[in-house]
């Protein structure tokens, strides 16, 4: 071998035991991740060397954690984490579906096939099982008003396998009620403009949604309300602190009196700034967009929410004229509050008018410890909101997180779909009958075994649920192939391990999850089984000097 | 009050923090010691401008550093990425989860055991809380553990940084980088760390904690990174301050590239150093075109230094050779903290305040708008009055930045001395009015360099308890050198030496143009030449030819700067 001769220390695989090395990779990682699939899953307790405790049932946050070092199980690993970058959910189907493939595959091998073939009939199958999910979704009509229905029975297919059975419903009333504030008709939805809040702080099911927002700082002034109603609210990228400092620097004045001088000319500037948006709380106490009965400069209080910094003498001049205010606010923030409170961001104080400014029905501050938070709340017809997530410790906290991004994003997929897959495994069986009973007949030769092969890996799905909640397999697998050859689309009861009508049961997967996952996984397998030799070169032939 | 935000980037630069911080502790213990030494009493140096004062959830109050520090996943040791101040370790029992009632497992990695140190400090605070909960003194049984023991523990036993970290950290300071897949080994290039803040989240988990600690600050003067620049952490750290350009626009920032001995390894395959040049060449490239100011720090061998005549450095401890390096950070970012001139600041404990803005209009703003900095030190630092004659003082500071010309004459040249608690000859401590003196008179006789910046403190450099024992036999119990050698060859440490004289110079100079001609020429050769070598490394980090050219074209300007201004000074 050429490459011994030019570096003895490589290490060299041949074909056959690099193929093993790789399935067995997959296999591998595929046990770690199987007893997390499906609402009878287990949930892991991950404690690190210093005590620290994640929770997760969720394949991606798992994989994150685990410190992966073997090349193919990276491999896998960053296609599933990659999946669910794109559509959010599914990395736990993907590493089961690549585990299942080379599973399979293995087989076939074992049996003198070659992996060319194998690999031939995968591409085959993939197209097969493409064109068959597409006859086989559920379209949802969009509209203009979207059937909440169906967009809860999604989401709380996939939060119902991430927490218990009730706080996952409370979830999925939140997430959906939450992507629904941020719709709208003609534009993709951005979930940025869903703010997820946390606090450390009584019981997960006080987990609720603001309509409005909550901002994780206060006012930073002894003198400002701590709670204000009836407000205008200033959405402002404007900075009110004295930061020339090249003043400081001592090369633009030569005494004392000079550089006093340059010092209150700054800060007459700054002053100017603050000035202008006092005059504009004045002026707009006599204007008001948004309420019909006549106010006075008495019942409407004035909130300047800034993104740069405010110093203290700007704090003391707002304070004074009754403003409360915030500085350095997310530049999310800026965009959310625009949504939530209406009126617009502004960038300069020139030129300021009443319409610029939103409005609030309340506005205060909730302190913990060094921890402030002020809500925005009781808006006018809100495009941002606030999912506001309350446990008792950090754990917690990052799980139910977790569970609200997957929510989330199952409901916008729904959205973007128009359309959903029938679950608890339904798809995959009947897609494997779909590939066997008629797919695999009409491709010629050896490559009907990989056809054969790609089917039976599909049922990794209901096969693992069956296995994780305790039923036997191969009866779970007979009773649904069965069902569904009669025609019936039926999915997996997790009680009982009879078939069950998703349709009825309100199961539903997301379309593009399912979609990406058929692409991804059989790309990679066949990457993984058309490796010829691995060659481990470059490691631990460093030495220190 | 000026507030600084202390931002820790990488392996190395979390080591050089860890002593960074275990400094401030001391000073902030020492201040507060009834029975100190008065040195410590009056330190005219503001501590709030590095910590921040805060308060838990049950009421308690906290001080703790202004500090995001970033390093990969499994770095923290035995200590929590929460803190040990304000969460309660959770319960890892199997009945405390909430969130889901079905089957549990519990994956358990190896607990990392404490050292004897850290179990010597864990003791001494649960101690503390006892006597607090009985309301009654009572009488404390002396612990078992002998401060010699702790020490030397700390000497065989260092492999995390905090494993000699006697601070507590705010939850919101630690962050580890997670689901990179990658070993420390491996996570060597600027490519490699690109990925961090491209998936989204983590890069904004860390603007959020950096605004938490920038929002409650009033008048900000800056943020100062640390950053290890050997390997992915550059881009990292690029990255991270790129967002910070973009949020607060006019902040000034402040980096120390750091690396460690190890960095310099050998490397066998001409792709590894090709690989290894190019990291530098970007790394440089990229950092200083974000931040006012940029000090590479980190010798080959600290061994081999002019340092090494009082100091045994061990260069394969990191340990060792980063408490070098915190030390002179501590020295050159001491005048930031200083009260500005004015009627309430008492000059007499010190005096040269300024601050970053200032700092970086002294030494980048002038001749040579030159940005790269040489950061020279002299740990111990000589006493003001030597047996050399005059200058020999400022002769004693040797550099830590690496790759620089020797002995090259800059009149064009700008510099910033830190002087720390220095003797004016034998035992006796300086005065801030003779530390002056001694300076002005010195630099009236030589022609550069061209401007001078002075700060002077009388408080020396405090030796915490945890410091490596690095110092040789000439170096006395307060840090003052010695004329003949204290018997004994063992290196001797805390226990032996309480505090050291410290004088730290920043200098812009023409010094530093082998630094960046270096990388300039590698970029050039391996990454932007036709049929470069790199061309296709370059490529799979995501440089695009017109990128690389614009950064051949920034740091060809660097050099044409410091070039340049030197012809004018021929002319003049």
């Amino acid at each position: 071998m050429s490459l011994r001769v030019l570096n003895p220390n490589a290490e060299v695989l041949n074909k056959s035991a690099a193929l093993h090395m790789n399935i067995n990779a997959a296999k591998g990682l595929q046990d770690v991740l199987k007893t997390n699939l499906g609402p009878k899953g287990t949930i892991k307790m991950l404690v690190g060397g210093a005590g620290d405790i994640k929770l997760t049932k969720d394949g991606n946050t798992l994989l994150k954690e685990m410190q992966i070092q073997n090349p193919t199980a990276i491999m896998i690993a960053r296609t599933a984490v990659a999946q669910d970058d794109a559509s959010g959910d599914g990395t736990t189907s993907t590493v089961l579906f690549i585990g299942e493939l080379m599973k399979q595959s293995e087989r076939c091998i074992d049996e003198g096939m070659h992996p060319r073939v194998l690999v031939d009939g995968f591409d085959i199958a993939k197209r097969a099982t493409l064109e068959f999910l597409e006859k086989f979704k559920t379209p949802v009509k969009m509209g203009d008003m979207p059937d909440t229905e169906i967009l809860k029975m999604v989401a709380r297919t996939t939060v119902r396998t991430k927490l218990y059975e009730a706080l996952a419903d409370q979830l999925t009333d939140i997430v959906v009620k939450a992507v629904l504030c941020i719709q709208n008709d003609h534009e993709p939805i951005d979930l940025f403009m869903v703010e997820i809040m946390h606090m450390r702080h009584k019981f997960d099911v006080d987990t609720r949604l603001v309509e409005g927002l909550v901002l994780d700082h206060g006012s930073r002034h002894p003198d400002m309300k701590k709670r204000v109603e009836n407000c205008y609210i200033m959405t402002c990228n404007v900075s009110l602190e004295y930061d020339k400092s090249e003043i400081n620097a001592g090369f633009f004045y030569s005494n004392a009196e000079q550089r006093e001088k340059m010092v209150a000319a700054e800060r007459r500037q700054v002053d100017d700034r603050v000035k202008k948006i006092i005059d504009l709380k004045n002026k707009a106490g006599c204007f008001n967009p948004f309420m019909l009965q006549v106010c006075s400069d008495n019942d409407s209080n004035f909130v300047l929410i800034n993104q740069k910094g405010i110093d203290p003498p700007s704090l003391d001049l707002l304070a004074r004229a009754g403003i409360v205010a915030l500085r350095r606010a997310k530049r999310r923030n800026m965009e959310r509050l625009v949504l939530a409170c209406g009126g617009e961001a502004v960038n300069s104080v020139d030129d300021l008018t009443p319409e610029c400014l939103g409005w609030a029905g309340l506005v205060y501050e909730h302190v913990l410890g060094e921890e402030k938070y002020t809500f925005v709340e009781n808006v006018k017809n809100p495009h941002s909101c606030t999912i506001l997530i309350k446990g008792p410790n950090d754990h917690t906290i990052a799980q139910i997180k977790d569970a609200v991004r997957d929510g989330l994003r199952a409901v916008k997929n729904t959205i973007e779909d128009e359309a959903v897959i029938r679950g608890a495994g339904a798809f995959e069986v009947a897609a494997r009958q779909h590939l066997i009973n008629n797919v695999k007949k009409m491709v010629q030769g050896r490559a009907q075994l990989g056809v054969e092969a790609f089917a039976d890996a599909l049922l990794v799905v209901p096969k693992t649920l069956a296995e994780n909640s305790g039923l036997d397999t191969q009866d779970v697998i007979i009773a649904l192939t069965a069902e569904h050859d009669k025609g019936n689309v039926v999915g997996l009861n997790h009680n009982t391990g009879e078939p069950i009508d998703p349709e009825l049961e309100g199961i539903f997967d997301n379309y593009s999850v399912k979609r990406q996952i058929i692409n991804s996984g059989p790309v990679i397998a066949s990457q993984l089984l058309l490796v010829d030799e691995v060659i481990r070169a470059g490691r631990n032939m460093r030495k220190p000097t | 009050m000026r507030e600084i935000v202390t931002v820790q980037v990488g392996g190395f630069s979390n080591f050089i923090g860890s002593h960074f911080w275990n400094f401030q502790d001391e000073l902030i213990g020492l201040a507060e010691d009834p029975g100190g030494d008065p040195i410590y009493k009056n330190l005219a140096i503001n501590m709030d401008v590095l910590y921040r004062a805060g308060e838990t959830h049950q009421g308690i109050s906290t001080y703790t550093p202004r500090l995001l520090s970033i390093d990969l996943q499994g770095s923290l040791g035995s200590l929590s990425s929460s803190g040990s101040l304000y969460n309660r370790r959770p319960s890892p029992d199997p009945s405390s989860v909430l969130t889901w009632t079905g089957k549990i497992s519990r994956l358990v990695s190896e607990p990392h055991k404490k050292n004897i140190f850290l179990q010597s400090i864990d003791e001494e605070e649960h101690e503390k809380e006892r006597v607090v909960e009985n309301g009654v003194e009572k009488c404390i049984p002396p612990s078992q553990v002998e401060d010699r023991d702790r020490v030397e523990c700390l000497e065989s036993d260092v492999h995390f940084w905090t494993d000699f970290s006697k601070v507590h950290y705010h939850p919101r300071s630690l962050y580890e980088l997670h689901g990179s897949w990658t070993e420390v080994q491996t996570f060597d290039n600027y490519g490699i760390g690109r990925e961090v803040f491209a998936g989204g989240l983590q890069g904004e988990e860390l603007n959020e904690r950096l605004r938490f600690f920038i929002e409650e600050c009033d008048h900000i003067q800056g943020i100062q990174f640390i950053v290890d620049d050997s390997g992915g952490f550059s881009s990292v750290a690029a990255d991270f301050m790129e967002n910070i350009a973009d949020d607060y626009a006019s902040m000034p920032v402040l980096l120390y590239a750091a690396r460690h001995p190890g960095a310099y390894m050998d490397l066998l395959s001409r792709k590894q150093s090709i690989s290894r040049m190019l990291h530098d060449a970007v790394s440089l490239s990229k950092l200083s075109s974000l931040c006012k100011l940029l000090m590479p720090i980190g010798l080959p061998s600290l061994t081999e230094s002019k340092l090494s005549t009082f100091l045994h450095i061990e260069d394969t401890k990191t340990y060792h050779s980063s408490a070098v390096y915190a030390a002179a950070l501590h020295s050159a970012c001491l005048p930031f903290r200083m009260e500005m001139p004015g009627p309430t600041a008492d000059s007499s404990y010190a005096a040269g305040a300024i601050d970053i803005n200032g700092i970086v209009q002294t030494l980048a703003g002038q001749a040579h708008q030159n940005m790269v900095t040489i950061l020279d030190v002299a740990m111990p630092a000589p006493s003001l009055i030597g047996d050399h004659g005059s200058g020999s003082f400022q002769r004693s500071v040797h550099s830590l930045t690496p790759e620089i010309a020797e002995d090259v004459e800059d009149l064009q040249s700008v510099e910033s001395f830190s002087v720390l608690g220095a003797f004016h000859s034998g035992g006796y401590r300086a005065s801030i009015s003779e530390v002056e003196d001694s300076f002005y008179s010195t630099y009236q006789q030589i022609t550069n360099p061209k401007f001078l910046h002075l700060s002077a403190a009388v408080c020396p450099l405090p030796i915490p308890l945890p410091f490596p024992s690095i110092f040789g036999n000439l170096v006395g119990q307060r840090g003052e050198l010695l004329s003949s050698p204290i018997p004994g060859s063992k290196p001797r440490g805390s226990l032996d030496v309480s505090s050291i004289p410290m004088a730290t110079r920043l200098r812009s100079s023409n010094a530093i143009l082998p630094f960046i001609e270096k990388r300039l020429g590698n970029l050039r050769r391996f990454g932007i030449c036709r049929g470069a070598a790199g061309g296709q490394l370059l490529q799979s980090w995501g440089f695009g030819k017109e990128e690389l050219e614009d950064m051949g074209e920034s740091l060809s300007k660097m050099v044409m700067l410091l070039n340049d201004s030197e012809m004018y000074s021929d002319s003049d």
